[in-house]
């Protein structure tokens, strides 16, 4: 990329390099590699609070930490993980990635991009500052049910702190969100239709759309909790006519979207990552895509099967659309099962970890399907069988994913290769615990173990098993120090690496790696949804020719 | 391309039959196994039939087990298999290319088709059942209520003007109707040898209907995060025969006897001497009345009856139970409670909960609605 072009000509020179050219940067690249960095800290910082968690949970009727430390942290542990890490990661993929798969230069809205990062940083140092308050960090759950969260019961600081945090990230996605929509609809190069979008963009579409129709939920539900607690408010009081229940309706009906605004972004990374490394195009394009806006749509009517046991809500309607939305997941893991069979698959750290993302958010599926079924919610509801369905979902589905991005996108954000034999053991760690510390919590649910428990008393079986759970635990955070360090050395040595070191299908691997600040000196021509793909069998064919 | 012809990228697949089939079987075995490993395991002391609903919850658990099962082995044997079948051989050049199949528009209709008649199947057997675990229990011979607090269980009893903490004592083979709710936070009313869960929710009452069938000590938990002594939270339930259960209750009306007998003028009928206060009625009406009635123009709409001007109200001269609108019967009508032909139902005042005072002070307060 010699020479200068025109569209680094405005940047003044003294934004060019250095902290400030970070801190007043609208480039999408280096807004994604902010956000990716950030989200990736709070991975780290949540990671040790689960670490803290499974250790006081390690035997029964310890007491490693107090029982309100015990709160604090597994409120921040999940508030952390979902709105710090694995949304924003997320997010940031999709700055780095969407414009460069769709061929545009940058976002839709370059500044709207950065105010977008920088409150987001905000809301979750707020949220994380509420420990330095005097009553501690917000301890009501990272999901804040009312009376538990209002002023009687939760009079610190910690709990505004938290609220105004997550407001703060809340807009930050759906201004984000707005952009996205924007840029792929506006922004798209000659000859990128609709149709030729990659998948990922696609997803990161319906995740956008999703957020737009979700978050305001929340936005509102805690902006009504904010004028409980300290403007006299009465919206979840039910001695002034106010209603618990209805502070929950609002929560879940941001909070079951979530969900899919947590995977849907997943289902993109793993769709690019097998169809790359099985040599072949995605199986079913059209109902891969449909499957991703039917899933969003689904998950818009299914938020009171988190209330079945309330007995505030018609469990027969919720139930049903529930199971239905398994029918899109279901077609998605056939198309991938589709795009491996007879494909010319390398089983690289990348193509791993999206084969273990398919294994594990399989079980979590499955077992998702089974509390959808309200008699069987009855008994499995706020156990351990849910804290170890949705960690299928996302720790072992949305988490293994991104480490598969990492190891795929790697090159092309920083012109790096992860060494692959570290990245493989680092796989293996991460499988084996993550399995190893989640397993057994079904049967713990099962055997009738509630969730959020300080600590447990000693009955059969409980201990063992929660032992062997924290032995995963332990398992997984080996596996995250390898990754560290596997990242600390590849970056020393700066191996040499290719533009294109994994023979990738998408426009981003048209470019540079990394890429120049305008992405793009040429674009090859955009025939299909696989660009560079096509690129390379004409050349191919061309020198067979000669 | 040439490398199509690369054996091992040929018709299905090496060895596609045999691996469907190993995998068919695989899912049978393991879902026989699954179907007869005994839960008694899971749940010690517990035996499918501990209330009337158990066995029918087990059974779905147990379906829905197994149909999974075959899912979870039929596609990560397909994931490994095809991971292995179709991985590049050492001699194939970094170049191969797998067959470029786009789409196969027939299996795509299939495999959207079976796994929503199966899911319609699952939906239709839990609806079934859920619908057993909400009407299928016989008429309840009678009502407890658990009423969590931070961080105790109280149990009330019919006839008992007292709560019991933290112990609750059933009668063996009858049908019993819980009522559930809570004066400060979200609980969770959860015995997890029943399979039955409720959450406690202030300012709703909800029930569960169920018959205990096997006599012993069970363990009650919380499991709605309710604050520090969360995992603390726990009670004993006992489920033992009638003479047991009533000889228990009987001696538990003694104690609360002696307990109350310095307030034994105020007892039952004793609310009417009271003078009532009608400012401390309507706090007792927000938080006992006001999820079913509308007292004031203010109030939001409710199924109940509308109390405004219940005494003055021309269109309606009498209760609901026919006599005429006296502060007298008005009292005796929440002290008694009253259970109408449909569906709805007044609870007592054992069972709100309200004492002789709050009867008094919730007459005043409906008769200043003039």
């Amino acid at each position: 990329m010699s020479g200068v072009s025109t569209r680094d000509l405005p940047v003044p020179a003294l934004a060019r390099t250095g902290l400030l050219s970070w801190i007043a940067t609208t480039d999408h690249k280096r807004i994604g590699i902010m956000y990716m960095v950030t989200a990736f800290a709070f991975f780290f910082v949540a990671g040790i609070m689960a670490m803290l968690i499974r250790a006081q949970l390690a035997q029964p009727n310890q007491s490693i930490v107090t029982s309100h430390t015990y709160s604090q942290l597994f409120t921040l542990h999940g508030t952390a993980m979902i709105f710090f890490f694995v949304v924003p990661f997320a997010f940031g993929l999709a700055n780095f990635l969407v414009p460069l798969q769709i061929g545009a230069p940058d976002m839709a809205f370059p500044r709207l991009n950065a105010f977008t990062y920088w409150i987001f940083l905000l809301g979750a140092l707020t949220v994380m500052s509420g420990a330095a308050t005097n009553g501690g960090a917000a301890a009501s759950g990272w999901f804040a049910y009312v009376p538990l969260s209002g002023i009687k019961i939760s009079s610190g600081l910690g709990q505004d702190f938290w609220i105004l945090g997550i407001l703060m990230a809340s807009i930050s996605s759906i201004l984000t969100s707005i952009n996205l929509i924007t840029t792929v609809f506006i922004y798209r190069a000659p000859g990128m239709t609709m149709w030729r979008i990659p998948i990922f963009t696609w997803e990161m579409v319906a995740t956008a759309l999703l957020v737009l129709m979700a978050f305001p939920a929340l936005t509102a539900d805690l902006g009504m909790l904010l004028i409980d607690r300290r403007f006299g408010g009465h919206f979840f009081d039910p001695a002034a006519g106010g209603s618990a229940v209805l502070y929950q309706h609002l929560f879940w009906f941001f909070g079951h979207p979530e969900v899919y605004i947590m995977i849907l972004p997943y289902f993109g990374v793993v769709t690019e990552i097998v169809s790359t490394f099985s040599r072949k195009p995605v199986f079913g394009y059209v109902g891969m895509v449909l499957a991703a806006f039917a899933i969003a749509g689904l998950s818009m009517g299914v938020w009171a099967h988190h209330m079945f046991t309330t007995g505030a809500v018609s469990d027969p309607f919720f139930s049903a659309v529930s199971f239905l939305i398994a029918v899109p997941t279901g077609i998605k893991f056939f198309n991938w099962i589709g795009t491996m069979w007879r494909g010319s698959i390398s089983l690289t750290t990348p193509m791993l970890f999206a084969v273990g993302f398919l294994l594990n958010f399989l079980n979590g599926g499955i077992t998702g399907v089974m509390v959808a079924s309200p008699p069987i919610d009855f008994h499995a509801e706020d156990s351990y069988f849910l804290v170890s369905h949705f960690h299928y979902v996302i720790g072992g589905g949305s988490l293994f994913a991104i480490f598969a991005a990492l190891f795929f996108w790697f090159p092309k954000i920083f012109g790096v290769k992860l060494n692959e034999y570290w990245g493989k053991v680092c796989f293996a760690f991460e499988f084996i615990g993550f399995n190893l510390t989640f397993f057994p919590m079904y049967f713990l649910g099962v055997m009738g173990m509630p969730r959020r428990v300080y600590t447990y008393p000693n009955l059969p079986g409980w201990g063992s098993l929660n032992a062997l759970a924290t032995l995963g635990a332990a398992i997984m955070a080996v596996g995250v120090i390898i990754f560290v360090v596997n990242v600390i050395v590849s970056a020393i040595r700066r191996a040499p690496v290719p533009d294109d070191p994994w023979g990738g299908f998408t426009l981003e691997w048209a470019t540079t790696s990394p890429p120049p600040a305008h992405n793009f000196d040429r674009l090859p021509p955009i025939r299909s949804e696989r660009p560079v793909f096509d690129l390379r069998q004409s050349d191919l064919g061309s020198q067979r020719k000669r | 391309m040439a490398l199509q012809t690369e054996p091992h990228k040929m018709g299905m697949g090496p060895g596609f039959w045999p691996v469907t089939i190993g995998l068919t079987l695989l899912g049978i075995v393991s879902g026989i196994l699954i179907g007869i490993l005994p839960l008694d395991y899971l749940l010690p002391s517990s035996s499918l039939n501990v209330t009337d609903r158990g066995a029918d919850i087990d059974f779905l658990f147990r379906f829905m087990s197994i149909i999974g099962n075959a899912i979870f082995v039929y596609v990560t044997g397909f994931v490994i298999y095809f991971a292995i079948a179709f991985r590049r051989r050492k001699h194939e050049p970094i170049e191969s290319i797998g067959v470029q199949i786009h789409d196969l528009p027939a299996l795509e209709f299939w495999w959207s088709i079976i796994p929503t008649v199966i899911l319609c199947v699952l939906a239709i057997m839990s609806i079934r059942v859920w619908y057993l675990v909400q009407y299928g229990t016989g008429a309840p011979a009678f009502a407890v209520e658990v009423i969590g607090h931070q961080y105790n269980f109280e149990f009330r009893y019919p006839g008992l003007d007292r709560g019991i903490y933290n112990e609750m004592h059933l009668p063996l083979g009858r049908p019993v109707r819980v009522l559930v709710t809570s004066v400060d936070v979200l609980h969770s009313f959860w015995v997890p040898e029943f399979r039955l869960k409720a959450d406690t929710v202030p300012g709703l009452v909800q029930n569960l209907n169920f018959t205990p069938q096997v006599a012993g000590t069970y363990l009650i938990e919380c499991t709605e995060f309710c604050g520090v002594n969360h995992s603390f939270m726990q009670a004993k339930l006992i489920v033992e025969p009638q003479a047991k259960f009533n000889a228990w209750l009987d001696a538990q009306k003694k104690t609360a006897a002696v307990a109350a007998a310095p307030a034994a003028s105020v007892a039952p009928s004793g609310s009417l001497a009271l003078a009532g206060d009608a400012a401390a009625g309507k706090t007792s009406f927000k938080q006992k009345c006001s999820s079913c009635h509308k007292a004031e123009a203010s109030d939001p709409e409710q199924d109940g009856p509308d109390l405004e001007h219940v005494f003055t109200n021309k269109a309606h001269p009498t209760l609901v139970n026919g006599q005429s609108v006296s502060p007298a019967h008005v009292a005796a009508l929440i002290e008694s409670g009253y259970k109408g032909s449909g569906p709805e139902a007044m609870p007592s005042a054992q069972q709100t909960g309200a004492s002789a005072k709050d009867i008094a002070n919730l007459t005043a307060y409906l008769a200043s609605l003039k």
